[in-house]
């Protein structure tokens, strides 16, 4: 379960601090699957990098927990070993580390933090190609370096694909949907359903109803300016979708 | 044409603009013994001959030695061989070596070059090359020795379709100085000459890269690549970095680049989120800086044995 309780957060610029999040209160209980919508600007993926521990950004108020861990206290390193995962809107390239590299110095921190025995070559490798063949990624990008001349998709499923190895509890898929076609996207979005699990959370964040025809969710909430100001069912989204953000952040204040 | 060493009773200043940033007489160490002999390696490929082992040369520095080597390479037409160069040593000493390269039509050079000379050690050294027709040029130089070295290399493209590569890395630390100074002279039509150095600095160590593409105008149809990148771990390391292109040919494509920075936060963060530990991360991130500069060396065995001497130095600097 993960529970965040009147979230604040600015970012320093160089006219001074800006205030990003002004509140954000959030339950997501095991199993269910949460989006955020919202316009540009509402603080969507700061909300994601809080989360995740991103260094440029001061949490100011609030709380946020996993199964009744601070999170705001750990190093990013400590939350992924925890449980959270977050997929990022720009995944990012890493050149000169190949991809098998990447996943088995992951993986192994992420075993070894958790306290498990850490996976031998043997292991490491049944594991990644399991894993490949399950979201129809080809063997020798294990071979390329990380995200290197990757496409739009292949980045994204990149991503599916590191989130089924570490296995977190709790995911946040910052605009999975950005840059990919339909097809990608579907091979996306199919990979995310697989790992829907009674004990795993998903906040899905995203500008667009289309990527929650693919992932239904269970509960939408509608960010703006910084704090949740509608929380529905998955007809929310496509409420929105109808009116435009501007229509309906207005009725909402 | 005869290469001289650099003149020991007549160090080059910083007055002079190629050694602007590289101060010589300071290094050189004090009460060297200069009675010894000059040393001669000779090695030579006759026309048509393959080498499948690699030539070794070892260079031992000696306490308080000054150490005058010259070294004379000539692969004749169709040759190929495969050139070490390794320097170690114990002490104070100064090596100032001249290394003459001559490769003929279609012959073929591998040269990689081991510098890891003590901390208290000078190594000059010189390099005057000619490569002809269709001849190419394979090199890699691990700079990761001397209180100062400096690696000069002068490379005369002379014959069309040849190419050659210069390819390195610079591990340097405490207060080190390395210096790299590359002028390639694009004499003939179609060549093509790549260089490619990745410059890691710790504590107060300085590098300096200087290269310079001369495209003469004869030399239509001239690829010529250059990029310096240089990666500072701490605040008192400072790189000086001068790329230069000069074309008189106007059918070229020539680009030259050079960068000066820190580990990007990005990439950090990412790793992190992936469970990897900041020291972790940093290391992985350091060590694929310096990789992508060793996996241009062809040769498999060298390459991985370059790969172990560099993430052994990583390991110990990033634990310090």
């Amino acid at each position: 379960m993960i529970k965040i309780k009147d979230l604040k957060a600015n970012v320093e610029t160089d006219d001074g601090a800006v205030d990003i999040l002004k509140g954000i209160t959030l339950d997501i209980p095991d199993g269910e699957v949460h989006a955020i919508m919202g316009p540009n600007g509402s603080g969507k993926s700061t909300l994601s990098y809080v989360l995740a521990g991103q260094e440029d950004y001061d949490v100011t108020g609030g709380s946020a927990t996993l199964d009744g861990e601070d999170l705001l206290e750990m190093s990013p390193e400590e939350r992924a070993a925890a449980g959270l995962f977050l997929a990022f809107q720009y995944p990012v390239e890493i050149p000169g580390v190949n991809m098998s590299t990447f996943l088995k110095t992951s993986i192994n921190s992420i075993r070894k933090q958790r306290g498990e025995k850490e996976l031998d070559a043997l292991g490491m490798l049944k594991l990644i190609k399991t894993k490949c063949a399950e979201l129809g990624i080809r063997d020798d990008m294990m071979k390329r370096a990380v995200n290197v001349g990757f496409s739009g998709g292949e980045k994204k499923r990149n991503e599916v694909l590191q989130m089924a190895m570490l296995e977190p509890k709790f995911c946040v898929l910052d605009e999975t949907d950005s840059g990919l076609d339909i097809d990608a996207l579907k091979v996306v979005a199919d990979g995310v359903n697989a790992l829907r699990d009674p004990k795993r959370s998903f906040l899905i964040i995203t500008h667009y109803q289309r990527l929650l025809d693919y992932i239904k969710p269970d509960v939408v909430h509608v960010l703006a300016k910084g704090r949740i100001i509608k929380t529905g069912g998955p007809e929310l989204a496509l409420e929105l979708e109808k009116k435009g953000y501007s229509e309906f952040v207005e009725e909402a204040a | 044409m005869p290469i001289t060493a650099i003149d020991p009773d007549n160090l080059p200043t910083q007055k002079v603009e190629e050694w602007k940033f590289t101060n010589l007489p300071r290094a050189i160490p004090a009460n060297l013994n200069r009675d010894g002999d000059a040393g001669e390696h000779v090695i030579h490929i006759k026309r048509g001959e393959i080498r499948d082992n690699p030539v070794e040369i070892n260079f031992k520095g000696v306490d308080n030695a000054y150490q005058v080597d010259h070294i004379i390479i000539t692969l004749e037409e169709g040759a190929q061989a495969t050139i070490i160069e390794r320097h170690e040593g114990q002490g104070a000493y100064w090596k100032n070596h001249t290394t003459k390269i001559e490769i003929g039509k279609n012959a073929h050079l591998k040269h990689i070059r081991l510098q890891n000379d003590t901390h208290d050690a000078v190594n000059t050294n010189i390099v005057h090359m000619t490569i002809d027709q269709n001849a190419t040029y394979d090199s890699f130089n691990l700079n990761m020795g001397g209180k100062l070295s400096r690696h000069e290399i002068h490379a005369e493209i002379a014959g069309k379709g040849a190419e050659a590569s210069f390819n390195g890395a610079n591990l340097l630390q405490g207060s080190q100085h390395g210096d790299t100074t590359i002028v390639i002279e694009h004499q003939a039509p179609n060549c093509q000459s790549n260089q490619f150095y990745r410059t890691l600095l710790d504590d107060k160590a300085r590098g300096v890269f200087q290269g310079k593409v001369h495209v003469h105008q004869e030399a239509q149809k001239t690829d010529g690549y250059q990029l310096s990148n240089a990666l500072l771990l701490s605040p008192d390391a400072e790189m000086d970095t001068k790329p230069e292109l000069e074309i008189y040919a106007d059918d070229v494509k020539c680009s030259h680049g050079a960068t000066t920075g820190q580990l990007d936060e990005e990439p950090l963060f990412y790793l992190r989120q992936r469970g990897l530990s900041e020291a972790q991360a940093r290391l992985l991130l350091i060590q694929a800086f310096i990789y992508e500069a060793v996996d241009k060396v062809s040769n498999e065995s060298l390459r991985e044995e370059i790969l172990s001497i560099t993430t052994t130095w990583l390991e110990n600097a990033l634990k310090a």
